[in-house]
């Protein structure tokens, strides 16, 4: 099976990981703009950020044979940095046209501030204008209110439902969420989110439409493989095939591809155009492939 | 194309860019493009943001497919322009670049700075590649020599590769740190445009010294290495070339018989004759610096 991390923070993970999950059958991946787990001081800190997820992050991954994408946004926490906050909002629309943009995100709220709730609104007008889909982080505290309000700002902006992914839904937010017409992402993160034996049971409860499964695998105690694990499990606790293909690969496309850069194709049948091809398909990435065997204790390093 | 141009000057290169896509992007994107040459054109610093970012998903991803003719047009245009690797969406980006105002220095490369530091990795192909054709190259020297210093192989090459700009602006300095670099992350010299005519001492000895250590670490040396140390080839680099011409693979054969040939004196010849197939394939015109890069990097 072929699986999707439609939330993954690779630029805080190592290659092994990324080795991991290419060996576990993740073929492409989402990595959502978010902030450094301690705040930035500047713009020119983001600007070289959002530089190396369109950039840099793209190319790490193409190594492994993963496909990264990225979604383009200020989120929450540095949102309440308002003279930051003002200099990235300008900053955004250099970084939203660019080829592996799906998204503007991860965006919402953080402490539920005025700062938090300004920043959103501009977000969505821009997500608006350009036609592109959202990713809504929700909060860890005072999720129920702090989701609720998101959707009704949404609402109030006139942004879609279906172009829009909640994300870090649980037990309380899932079925207003669905029953509103949005995309409901699940995130599997140790502790603080959702763990996968709970999933199995939201899928049980809710089946697959709309419902999506992601890691948010970052600096912290995560789990780059949290997607691949949960529908190892819910195959084992009889979840059909077809279910754990939507929430653990359709349903991310469905919902991002809304932008037009998110197409299968792209990573089942890569034109001459890609990156890895280019110049005559003279195989560019020549002796930067990781082609070593896994390591040994023991090996020699030449 | 040919036929318009009655006052026998060659087209500039944005003329032919915007006559390839005529043929090849269908009405409404075509007109979604001239649309923002012109706002560019005016002025309209985020029609050149956004336009630049959106072209290609607009216009189109696939290759220009130039044919012989169109390519010779290039080279008339503008000598060492070599678009034959182009995308339809570069060419649109490029077509936007060309429309920047520059009468003004400052603000026109405000904007290309801008730019390049947003770059993703397409668009960082696209700008490096459009070097060649930008007004002032004089503002640019110091970016393309940044950009060299990057990881990613495809954008070096974009530079280093088929791009006439770093022959007419590099300083000697700068060439040899491309031409090091280059064997150093494994791209290919013989794609470099001016790689013979700048071949210099300074780098020759810098490349002496780089094969010797990696024969004293027994680790393999690029054969193209020796195209720019045959004209300099002093004893240190005599002893490495008779040691490799010996025992090297078919590859580094021909490129040091190559490199020997070049560097003419008695010495070579006589380490010429202890292979005479070799230098029978040599002298026949058998052996030359394009076929050793296009065996060196076959897979």
């Amino acid at each position: 099976m072929r699986y999707i991390d439609p939330h993954i923070h690779c630029s805080s993970r190592t290659t092994d990981d990324y080795e991991r999950m290419a060996e576990a059958g993740i073929v492409a991946v989402i990595e959502p703009a978010f902030w450094l787990g301690q705040p930035r001081s500047n713009a020119g800190s983001y600007h070289d950020y959002f530089s190396s997820l369109v950039g840099f992050e793209r190319f790490r991954a193409a190594q492994f044979g993963i496909k990264h994408y990225c979604t383009i946004g200020l989120n929450a926490k540095e949102a309440n940095n308002e003279r930051l906050a003002e200099e990235v909002l300008d900053m955004l629309p250099l970084f939203l046209a660019k080829e592996n943009v799906v998204a503007v995100g991860e965006i919402g709220f953080d402490d539920m501030t005025a700062a938090e709730e300004r920043a959103l609104r501009v977000q969505l007008d821009l997500a608006k204008e350009l036609d592109l889909p959202v990713m809504i982080h929700t909060p860890h505290r005072n999720k129920k209110r702090g989701t609720y309000r998101s959707m009704d700002i949404i609402e109030e902006h006139g942004v879609a439902p279906h172009m829009v992914v909640i994300d870090h839904n649980n037990e309380e937010t899932a079925k207003e969420v669905l029953d509103r017409g949005y995309w409901a992402a699940f995130t599997i993160y140790p502790k603080t989110k959702m763990g996968n034996q709970r999933m199995v049971e939201i899928v049980k409860q809710y089946g697959s439409d709309r419902i999506i499964v992601d890691s948010s695998a970052d600096w912290g105690i995560s789990d780059p493989l949290a997607v691949t694990k949960t529908a190892s499990l819910m195959l084992s606790q009889g979840i059909a095939d077809e279910d754990v293909q939507l929430t653990c690969y359709k349903n991310a496309i469905d919902a991002y591809n809304q932008s037009g850069q998110f197409n299968e194709a792209d990573w089942l049948e890569p034109t001459p155009i890609d990156e890895q091809k280019l110049f005559e398909g003279n195989s560019v990435l020549r002796g930067q492939r990781p082609d070593s065997p896994p390591s040994q204790e023991n090996e020699i390093i030449s | 194309m040919l036929f318009e141009n009655r006052d026998k000057t060659p087209p500039t290169p944005a003329k032919l860019l915007r006559g390839w896509l005529e043929p090849i992007v269908a009405d409404a994107p075509l007109a979604w493009l001239d649309d923002r040459i012109a706002a560019v054109a005016a002025g309209d610093e985020s029609a050149l943001y956004l336009g630049f970012g959106f072209a290609p998903r607009k216009v189109g991803k696939q290759p220009l497919e130039l044919s012989a003719l169109q390519l010779k047009l290039a080279q008339e245009a503008r000598s060492g322009w070599d678009p034959s690797r182009w995308s339809v969406g570069q060419a649109a980006r490029t077509l936007l670049l060309l429309s920047i105002p520059h009468e003004d220095p400052e603000p026109y490369f405000g904007r290309l700075e801008k730019l390049f530091n947003a770059a993703e990795l397409n668009e960082s192909v696209a700008l490096f590649q459009a070097l060649p054709l930008l007004p002032h190259p004089e503002l640019l020297v110091d970016r393309a020599i940044d950009g060299l210093r990057t990881n990613v192989k495809f954008i070096f090459a974009a530079i280093a590769h088929h791009n006439p700009f770093p022959e007419e602006n590099f300083s000697e300095a700068a060439w040899n740190q491309m031409v090091l670099k280059a064997l150093f992350i494994g791209a290919e010299l013989d794609p470099m445009v001016g790689i013979d005519r700048r071949v210099n001492r300074a780098l020759a000895e810098m490349l002496i010294d780089y094969a010797h250590e990696r024969r004293a670490a027994a680790r393999p040396i690029p054969a193209e290495l020796w195209r720019m140390v045959g004209p300099f080839a002093d004893e240190t680099a005599m002893e490495d070339m008779a040691a490799i011409f010996a025992s090297g693979t078919e590859v580094e054969q021909a490129a040091i018989a190559l490199a020997l040939a070049a560097s003419a004196t008695d010495e070579a010849d006589n380490i010429l004759r202890t292979r005479p197939q070799v230098a029978s394939q040599l002298n026949q015109g058998k052996l030359t610096w394009s076929g050793v890069c296009a065996a060196a990097y076959a897979n």
